[in-house]
């Protein structure tokens, strides 16, 4: 998911760093009403919090291990606009300190991780949780959460690659960015994760927020009435 | 047990790279003692430059002119190119290499893979009769390895000859926010501390398992920890909101800018620079 350097041309890389700016501006200010020195460490701590779910390889039921990119988790736990500084900043980090993700293609990254990511996960959980309090709903909303934010960024992902040869090949019709068309990356992203990344995320997703409502039901953002 | 350690080794990775971070950026090589503002002005402008070029040739260019940095900077070259090539390979060879088909590249076949009687149509996929490696393929995927190998490697460079919070700081000539940029510099630190804990856990509870533990098992003691980590980040988030009222923070956060550059920062600014325009030109 983690778009490298070379891939997106400069007219789709520099309007994704402005949307993402956009978000990263709306969510700081949400922000503002508390003192900055309060505010500091909560973001640096959900930062670090986000980069390090990434970290852990998880079971699943089926025989297969993987890792969440824990955007979904995140925006259900800290709210999505706070999941948007959280992920956006540990995706930074990500990419100047251990080559995970371009440096061009930091804004990409974040829109598509940090930004869509978050809000459809979030959304996706309020929706089918509704006015419910069935434990196997909130499971499952959980679990669809996770699969859908984490597919729909995918998707969102395959269509920047796919409109590469689109806007940016030479005279000749050579793509000069990512070579794939559309008709290639995104039925090829979109399998993969509706098949195998999103249930991955999904379990992972559904399986923390079990933990959560058994043993700190009051931590899950989500599950608040607060507009943060 | 297994899966778990494969995790925590991943863990102890990043531990590890923050140290040898720390390590090799404390060197005294050409680029450590530049201005941190240089150097991240030089990898800004660089790394936006190798996605404006359109040919292999200046690209190429690009590689050996990061190259005899690093080796002006006395770096241990063997260790940064074996990571260099490494994402070359994965995030731009393996990745671009069906490209290099005719199938996904038109044009000139000169080299036939896989022959058919005929040529199908699958609705808007269409398979020739002979599927082959294309001469404008094989550019595609030389040109964006290329890239990646120059991206990567103009990172590394700057990332291991600059202490971390001095990069972090030099983003401040971008107009950054100093609470952005404290931010970041907070999160940094508090990965690896948590990263740590964590590790000590794992290693705890390793040590008191006798035999392996099943798939349900782990899951349960994952998703444990990773609450535990969640409990332990607002409460040190809490902590350090004190420390930072006890040492006189007040709301205004100002992160310290750095001293007036010298002539010898300002001279390789003029060199780094002139290259740069040198290779958007050619």
């Amino acid at each position: 998911m983690h778009i490298p350097d070379g891939y997106l041309s400069p007219q789709t890389y520099v309007p994704l760093y402005g949307a993402s700016f956009v978000f990263w501006a709306v969510a700081l200010r949400k922000f503002k009403d508390e003192s900055a020195v309060k505010h500091i460490p909560y973001l640096a701590m959900a930062a670090a919090f986000s980069f390090l779910i990434q970290m852990f390889n998880i079971p699943i039921p089926g025989g297969t291990t993987g890792h969440a990119v824990g955007a979904g988790i995140a925006a259900l736990l800290l709210g999505p606009w706070t999941a948007v500084i959280a992920v956006s900043v540990a995706l930074i980090i990500q990419a100047l300190v251990f080559g995970d993700g371009g440096i061009t293609a930091i804004g990409a990254n974040c829109f598509n991780m940090a930004v869509i990511m978050p809000f459809t996960s979030y959304w996706v959980f309020k929706l089918i949780k509704g006015n419910s309090s069935s434990v196997k709903r909130l499971y499952a909303a959980g679990f669809f959460a996770g699969y859908i934010g984490l597919s729909l960024s995918a998707i969102v992902t395959a269509v920047e690659f796919g409109i590469q040869p689109m806007i940016a090949a030479d005279i000749d019709g050579k793509p000069l960015y990512a070579p794939y068309p559309l008709s290639v990356a995104v039925p090829v992203m979109a399998l993969e994760h509706l098949l195998l990344f999103g249930i991955i995320e999904g379990v992972v997703t559904a399986m923390l927020l079990k933990y959560f409502l058994k043993h700190e039901p009051d931590a899950v953002y989500a599950l608040r009435g607060s507009s943060k | 047990m297994y899966l778990i350690d494969s995790g925590i080794s991943r863990l102890g990775k990043v531990i590890k790279a923050s140290y040898i971070q720390r390590e090799i950026a404390s060197g005294k090589g050409l680029f450590h003692g530049l201005d941190a503002r240089v150097k991240v002005l030089f990898l800004i402008f660089f790394v936006v430059i190798v996605s404006l070029k359109k040919e292999i040739m200046p690209e190429a260019a690009i590689t050996f002119f990061v190259l005899a940095i690093a080796v002006l900077s006395r770096l241990d070259i063997l260790s940064l190119y074996r990571k260099v090539f490494f994402f070359g390979f994965v995030f731009g060879f393996l990745i671009a290499l069906p490209a290099a088909l005719n199938v996904v590249t038109k044009g000139e076949v000169i080299l036939p893979v896989l022959r058919f009687s005929k040529a199908y149509d699958f609705g808007i996929y269409h398979v020739p009769a002979t599927i082959g490696i294309t001469a404008e393929g094989v550019s595609t995927v030389v040109m964006l390895t290329l890239r990646v190998i120059n991206s990567v490697s103009l990172s590394f460079l700057v990332l291991y000859t600059t202490p971390f919070a001095d990069i972090i700081r030099a983003l401040k000539v971008f107009k950054v926010p100093d609470a952005v940029l404290m931010i970041i510099t907070l999160t940094y630190k508090y990965i690896f501390i948590f990263a740590k804990t964590i590790e000590d856990m794992h290693l705890a509870k390793k040590s008191r398992t006798a035999g392996g533990i099943n798939n349900k098992e782990a899951r349960e003691w994952i998703a444990g920890r990773i609450a535990f980590m969640f409990k332990k980040s607002r409460q040190r988030c809490e902590d350090v909101f004190n420390a930072m009222i006890a040492r006189g923070f007040s709301d205004t956060v100002a992160i310290y800018g750095f001293k007036k550059m010298d002539k010898r920062d300002a001279a390789a600014g003029c060199v780094l620079f002139s290259a740069g325009i040198i290779f958007l030109w050619v």
